[in-house]
């Protein structure tokens, strides 16, 4: 039997690289040990992780639909049910870094193409994901890169390239994102049928040679006939590019940082860890896997247990992973996409190019109810799979006295750390039932019902918001 | 390619039926469709949301006449509709892959009756696919995650059944649509197998059709079924967007891939409606709108006329059976 301590690692682990893990799975994943987990995370199959014709057999409005709410859906449902939970989790990532918005691009399927792309590519390296980003057709449109043109350039996707999506500001000129924007003319979009009336079709990238801007440009202190593909590769080798990405990355996957606009003059929470981040990025011209090996298996990142405020996405996600009752086609997972919007949100529509506020700033007076309403509705249904699965986790315990019972819940829904004040608050509530037992099948009835109204109180707690 | 010909057969395009549509005229994600009297077509449409399910009962001359059913779990409701069948008064059959039930109403959508238990018993079926009526007036049902057919009478009282989980000649993994030809033979699409089954009235196997000698004519994902009058059976291959055609011994013939070159008099008057969308058409190649985008279900009219609904194109292709077609000259 694992180690509580080992069982406690691996649950962080499948908490930030995936979107949590039972505690059965847990069990399996200990018996293997750590860092074969990470490495099989890292290393997933060159499949989808998805059933991609039980998918379309159950959900064809999923291909067919031009609403918003089909393609948050399908996102969701992948997100639940990948059997590669890190390329599912790389995709949101990206999504939260190179934030793109239905608002603007208005075409929700190919929104979603680009979470496809960034499932396909997201565990590749940081230079051809660059690329295949600056030729994505929902970036194209977003940033405008279809009116940047030879001779009167649209410095949009210039700009942010340089600023949110690799180097931070301060770190170049003006005069470098004029330079870049002339190296990207040409990049544009391939025409199609327009959506309607027959359903969607898909943009592609197109470059055209006669609206490209061959002359001499000077970026970064290079010179020479520069194209996008060019600027991308002197981006990705400077220092500034790995301490930025590195910092988006412990943000995400180890604990919460300031926003992102005070990060010129807020230095990173862990310094330390920001350069072992660099370094893994600059000894492996940044490859992601290489760079992401290096933070699961840093001592920064086993020592950060919830000190991460959960997306609303990762918040719902593993929620319903832990009730196990979506783990299959079924009707309502358009619910549960709304209700990552609902908690703040919205997925492939995020504020702006800045992308959502993350950290604390999940956290409203309406957000902080509907998540804890949300989960705790979830965990006390003691009929729903994975609830059933920890109850059954109680049973074999025997009787439990009030703090053990508490300790128990705590333990097989995470584990959950909660601090001395939590835990008096659940013991207080325990102790009026007095002792657990399940000794005779209404002792058994009246525990598990505890057990549901346990598990609602926890998800209620301060402690829960935390991955 | 407008007209495909293949082993002293010639299949022509004729026109199509159908766009992109929320209610009213127009279809959303067509699942199936039956052929009635007097060019009548219910198409069912599974829809995007609650709102937009319903069965589009229409003409094969683009008369629009009414929506049937809406999404719930009420008399003539429905959660996941897949399939639909008439029998020979024109009462419809649709069977539910949710609640696992199959509702019959007659011709205007008035409701008659439903039946199905979810379960795995005799009898019992779970994600109901698949329907057709035989010739004796019995409903034949793809019960697909039983992996296995059903009969019942048309009130639900169970008849027999055959068929298992597994790959061996005579099993099945997920069937999808089904028919029954003029013999009472049964053709079943073996989706998960990635074939088509052939089996006798009482549920003998005796033929699959799947990829022939010379590696043609293979399938993925094949979700629908039809026999013409010759005995030619036509394979709604879902998963290569495309209908394959095979010769009554399973030799394979054909494939065809879509061919809408002449948009349908719904989608013209869009067109003709929106000049924005009139000029996006002009500049670009629209050869991708003629191509099959999930070929789901195939049916066939008395004519031997082949009828293709696309649950991604929101329409239905037909195509024509020429008898004395001749050929132009190869060096012309």
């Amino acid at each position: 039997m694992p180690s509580q301590e080992d069982i406690a690692l691996m649950a962080h682990l499948m908490r930030r690289a995936g979107f949590g893990a039972s505690r059965a799975e847990l069990e399996e994943r200990c018996a293997r040990g750590y860092e074969a987990t990470v490495e099989e995370l890292l290393n997933p199959g060159d499949d989808s992780g998805i059933d991609e014709d039980e998918l379309y057999r159950y959900f064809p409005q999923f291909e067919s639909s031009l609403a918003p709410v089909a393609a948050q859906t399908e996102w969701v449902y992948r997100m639940v049910n990948t059997t590669w939970p890190l390329k599912e989790k790389m995709a949101l990532f990206w999504h939260q870094l190179f934030a793109t918005g239905n608002s603007k691009v208005d075409n929700p399927p190919e929104l979603l193409a680009q979470i496809g792309m960034f499932r396909e590519e997201g565990l590749t390296n940081f230079p051809n994901l660059l690329v295949k980003l600056a030729q994505n057709p929902a970036m194209i449109y977003w940033l405008d890169n279809n009116g940047n043109h030879y001779g009167s350039i649209n410095e949009n996707w210039g700009r942010e390239l340089l600023e949110l999506f690799s180097m931070g500001v301060d770190h170049y000129s003006e005069e470098d994102i004029k330079e870049a924007s002339r190296a990207f003319t040409g990049w544009t979009l391939g025409t199609k049928p327009p959506r309607q009336p027959v359903g969607r079709f898909y943009w592609s990238f197109e470059f055209k040679p006669e609206d490209h801007d061959y002359g001499e440009k000077e970026f970064l202190g290079h010179t020479g006939n520069f194209d996008g593909a060019d600027i991308i590769d002197i981006i990705v080798k400077q220092e500034d590019t790995a301490r930025f990405l590195a910092r988006h990355l412990y943000n995400f996957f180890v604990a919460d940082e300031p926003q992102v606009p005070a990060w010129s003059i807020t230095p990173p929470n862990d310094p330390e860890a920001i350069d072992t981040l660099v370094k893994a990025y600059m000894d492996s011209d940044a490859d992601i896997k290489s760079i992401l090996r290096a933070l699961l298996n840093s001592d920064f990142f086993k020592n950060a247990r919830f000190q991460h405020v959960k997306s609303p996405a990762e918040l719902v996600v593993s929620t319903v992973r832990m009730a196990g009752n979506y783990n299959q086609p079924r009707t309502g997972f358009p619910l549960l996409a709304f209700e990552c919007g609902w908690q703040g949100q919205e997925l492939m529509n995020p504020p702006s190019v800045e992308s959502w506020h993350t950290g604390s700033e999940w956290i409203d007076g309406g957000a902080l109810v509907r998540r804890v309403n949300f989960a705790a509705k979830l965990l006390s249904d003691t009929s729903l799979p994975g609830v059933k699965a920890i109850v059954a986790g109680l049973k074999v315990r025997g009787t439990l006295s009030p703090a053990e019972f508490v300790r128990a819940c705590l333990d097989l829904v995470g584990p959950v750390e909660v601090d001395d004040g939590t835990f008096q608050e659940l013991f207080t509530h325990a102790q009026e039932g007095g002792d657990v037992s399940w000794d005779t099948e209404d002792a058994a009835t009246e525990s598990e019902k505890r057990t549901g109204v346990m598990l609602a109180l926890i998800a209620a707690t301060r402690e829960f918001q935390f991955a | 390619m407008l007209t495909t010909v293949a082993a002293g057969r010639v299949f022509d395009y004729s026109h199509c039926i159908g766009m992109y549509s929320t209610s009213g005229i127009g279809f959303l994600v067509p699942m199936d469709f039956g052929l009635g009297s007097n060019k009548t077509v219910y198409v069912l449409n599974r829809g995007v949301d609650e709102i937009t399910l319903r069965i589009s009962k229409c003409t094969l001359d683009h008369e629009f006449i009414t929506d049937i059913g809406r999404f719930g779990m009420g008399d003539g409701q429905f959660v996941w509709p897949i399939a639909i069948a008439l029998d020979a008064d024109e009462n419809i059959y649709v069977s539910d892959e949710n609640t696992h039930k199959i509702t019959v109403m007659d011709e205007d959508g008035e409701f008659i009756a439903k039946w199905g238990e979810a379960g795995s018993g005799e009898g019992q079926m779970r994600g109901p696919a698949g329907i057709a009526v035989d010739g004796d007036g019995h409903v034949v049902v793809a019960d697909s995650q039983n992996h296995r057919v059903q009969k019942f009478t048309r009130d639900g009282q169970y008849l027999s059944g055959w068929g298992s989980e597994g790959s061996a000649p005579g099993q099945l993994n997920k069937p999808w649509g089904l028919c029954v030809d003029k013999e009472g033979s049964i053709y079943v699409a073996d989706w998960k197998n990635d074939r088509v089954q052939k089996f006798s009235a009482d549920g003998q196997f005796l033929l699959e059709f799947k990829e022939t000698p010379g590696g043609v004519g293979g399938l993925h994902r094949p979700t629908g079924v039809a026999v013409d009058s010759d005995g030619d059976v036509y394979v709604a291959d879902w998963g290569n967007h495309e209908v394959k055609i095979y010769e009554p011994d399973g030799k394979f013939i054909a494939a065809l891939v879509g061919d809408a070159e002449t948009p349908s008099p719904w989608v013209q008057d869009y067109i003709d409606a929106n000049p924005d969308v009139a000029k996006a058409r002009r500049r670009t190649n629209m050869e991708v709108e003629w191509r099959f985008n999930r070929p789901i279900a195939v049916h066939l009219d008395a004519e031997d006329r082949l009828y293709v609904a696309e649950a991604v194109r929101h329409r239905i292709q037909v195509y024509t059976k020429e008898r004395d077609y001749a050929e132009a000259a190869i060096n012309l």
